[in-house]
């Protein structure tokens, strides 16, 4: 894989990702209905407890956690299943697959640049604005260093999977369904939606031995918890290095014999 | 043709493609059904093609539509894989090869584009130098080549969602010529274009493979194409190959043959005569001079097909015989289409 290729399909994602102003106002503004909606929620929901920490948590530090998942969710949700499922469909895709790269890593570059896009303009200011609101709820110091490959990891393990459920529409030729499983599952097993933290005990277990939890969980508690030792987070990075091999082997294989089904619609 | 890849740039060995799909009951009862049981059938897209081409020939690929001309396009350029058979294409296997194979082909399917649909055409160039890696000089040569051809400049500038299809066509035909591969695919590239477009898009690829000497494979309908730009041509129909030969042999099945179409006025329309349009105009053109012209005459709805050698008889004279005895109404001209070429061959044989 050739460094020249990868930064120019980087460089042309950023560049069709800025064209589009609008969506990413509406993003943010969408994002503030979602806000209120969840900040009435947990607000009955800790107003009905007898104690102000709830599960090792307190109200700022749900929210903080909620609305940070919510801007990763931003970041790395980039629709990957449905565009595959629709280039699929309307045969699109042929113009991918005669690119002299492998597909994987061309659809993951060509769409690097919107999640970095995604990165400045909804995360970096979602940042700031909380840590003034809460008056510095989010630690900054070592923690930072640590965010950032967990949130390349996690991204990588989001896409993989994406591109799992996005090759099942090479046999299936539609996407809605199976995406919208997908979404559910991720968003509640991986803590974007309720903290694990919540969980009950079952579910907990269930969960850490699940690949979602390393997509929100993890990079979210590197990033908000003060009291994780170093070596804790070593073991969450590690732990997700695991899950970016398993998915890059998994998605490999199954692409490789997936591909052979193709039949290309239209023309 | 012989085994022996005799320096052969692109060589099929008795290619097939099957297809399998599903055999789609009627109604909604048959949908219901279909969810249960399915009931697939096999369908022949390509069935045992075999051909050489030589490095910098111009071939047209013909056939109506679903011949199977793009399903062959689409294993050279290694999207498929045949069924049975085997492509080599620079000396690859496309498609066990394929990205190794797309470094060295350009592709151009006229109905959609490879270009980046919101930004202008020089980014989609930009990004295409470096996912290809062509040199800088080499780039560079390429786009002086170009403005030699065609006015670039306005073309550049302009996002591609802006375009006309003429222009996106042509930019696209631009983009698949940048990495200076030795094979462009050109898959229908005239498709809903005008006259003007469609001769300017001619005229850059002959130039392009005139200088570059790139090897041309262009499938369409559309004759016209053809006769512009290749020399030799090979038919497909129905999954097989018909004809493979050069464009003057072809001539030789549809010379200047145009259909002129005519139809008569109702209101002047002779209700006493009991012969049909069609016998009547026979026997009025068994009167006239040049009468070996013309190859067919037959009625097709309200107009009258008249198939003219225009070699051996021209059709204004044809007209002017007809409009001595029956009002016209209106007339067209038409180029002969692929259809009847493949009939003519057909018979011919």
């Amino acid at each position: 894989m050739k460094l020249r290729r990868c930064l120019s399909l980087i460089r042309i994602g950023i560049m069709e990702n800025l064209q589009w102003r609008l969506s990413i106002i509406i993003t943010f503004l969408g994002n503030i209905v979602y806000l209120v909606i969840i900040y009435s929620l947990w607000n009955a929901i800790y107003a009905s407890s007898p104690a102000d920490t709830v599960n090792g948590m307190t109200f700022t530090d749900t929210m903080v956690y909620l609305v940070l998942a919510m801007t990763i969710f931003n970041i790395l949700n980039l629709y990957i299943v449905w565009e595959m499922g629709r280039d699929i469909q309307s045969g699109q895709m042929i113009i991918n697959l005669i690119r002299p790269m492998e597909f994987r890593s061309y659809m993951f570059f060509s769409s690097l640049g919107g999640n970095i896009v995604h990165f400045f303009m909804v995360f970096i200011p979602t940042f700031i604005i909380v840590n003034i609101i809460t008056g510095g709820a989010i630690p900054i110091g070592l923690n930072l260093v640590f965010f950032l490959p967990a949130l390349i990891f996690a991204l990588i393990i989001y896409y993989f999977i994406d591109f799992l459920i996005g090759t099942v529409c090479l046999y299936t030729e539609s996407t809605w369904g199976i995406n919208i499983a997908k979404e559910v599952t991720v968003l509640l097993l991986s803590g974007a939606m309720i903290p694990i933290a919540f969980f009950p005990d079952g579910l907990k277990t269930v969960a850490a031995y699940l690949p979602f939890q390393a997509i929100y969980n993890v990079p979210l508690r590197i990033l908000t918890e003060r009291d994780l030792s170093v070596q804790e987070r070593f073991f969450m990075l590690g732990v997700q290095l695991i899950w970016v091999a398993v998915f890059y082997i998994a998605s490999g294989l199954f692409w490789k014999k997936s591909i052979k089904v193709i039949t290309v619609n239209g023309g | 043709m012989t085994k022996e890849k005799n320096g052969a740039v692109i060589s099929l060995g008795n290619i097939s493609k099957e297809f399998r799909t599903l055999n789609r009951r009627e109604g909604l009862k048959g949908s219901i059904l279909d969810l249960f049981s399915r009931n697939y059938k096999i369908i022949k897209a390509v069935n045992g093609i075999s051909f050489d081409i030589q490095p910098g020939e111009k071939v047209g690929l013909l056939g109506p539509n679903g011949a199977g001309k793009s399903t062959a396009i689409k294993m050279m350029s290694g999207v498929l894989k045949p069924t049975s058979g085997e492509i080599r294409v620079n000396g690859v296997i496309p498609y066990n090869n394929r990205t190794k194979n797309a470094q060295n082909i350009g592709v151009v399917f006229g109905q959609r584009t490879q270009l980046w649909w919101a930004l202008p055409l020089i980014e989609s160039f930009k990004l295409l130098k470096d996912i290809y890696l062509i040199e800088d000089a080499d780039y560079k040569n390429m786009l002086e080549l170009y403005k030699s051809i065609i006015d670039l400049e306005p073309l550049l500038k302009k996002p591609v969602r802006q375009m006309s299809l003429g222009q996106r066509t042509l930019s696209d035909i631009l983009a698949s010529f940048l990495h200076n591969p030795k094979v462009v695919f050109l898959d229908e590239p005239t498709i809903g274009l005008d006259v003007s477009m469609k001769s300017k898009i001619r005229e850059l690829v002959l130039e392009l493979n005139r200088v570059r000497n790139t090897t041309v494979i262009l499938t369409t309908h559309d004759i016209g194409d053809v006769d512009a730009l290749c020399e030799r041509v090979i038919i497909i129909d129905k999954g097989s190959k018909l004809y493979d030969n050069s464009i003057e042999e072809l001539k030789h099945f549809f010379g200047s043959y145009r259909t002129l179409k005519i139809m008569f006025d109702k209101k002047a329309y002779n209700e006493k005569t009991l012969l049909t349009d069609v016998d009547e105009l026979q026997r009025l053109f068994g009167g006239i001079e040049h009468a070996d012209g013309i190859v067919s005459v037959s009625k097709n709805e309200e107009w009258i097909d008249i198939l003219v050698d225009e070699d051996k008889c021209a059709v204004v004279e044809l007209l002017s015989v007809v409009r001595k005895y029956k009002k016209v109404a209106d007339i067209k001209l038409d180029e002969i289409s692929t259809e009847e070429v493949i009939k003519r061959i057909y018979e011919g044989d």
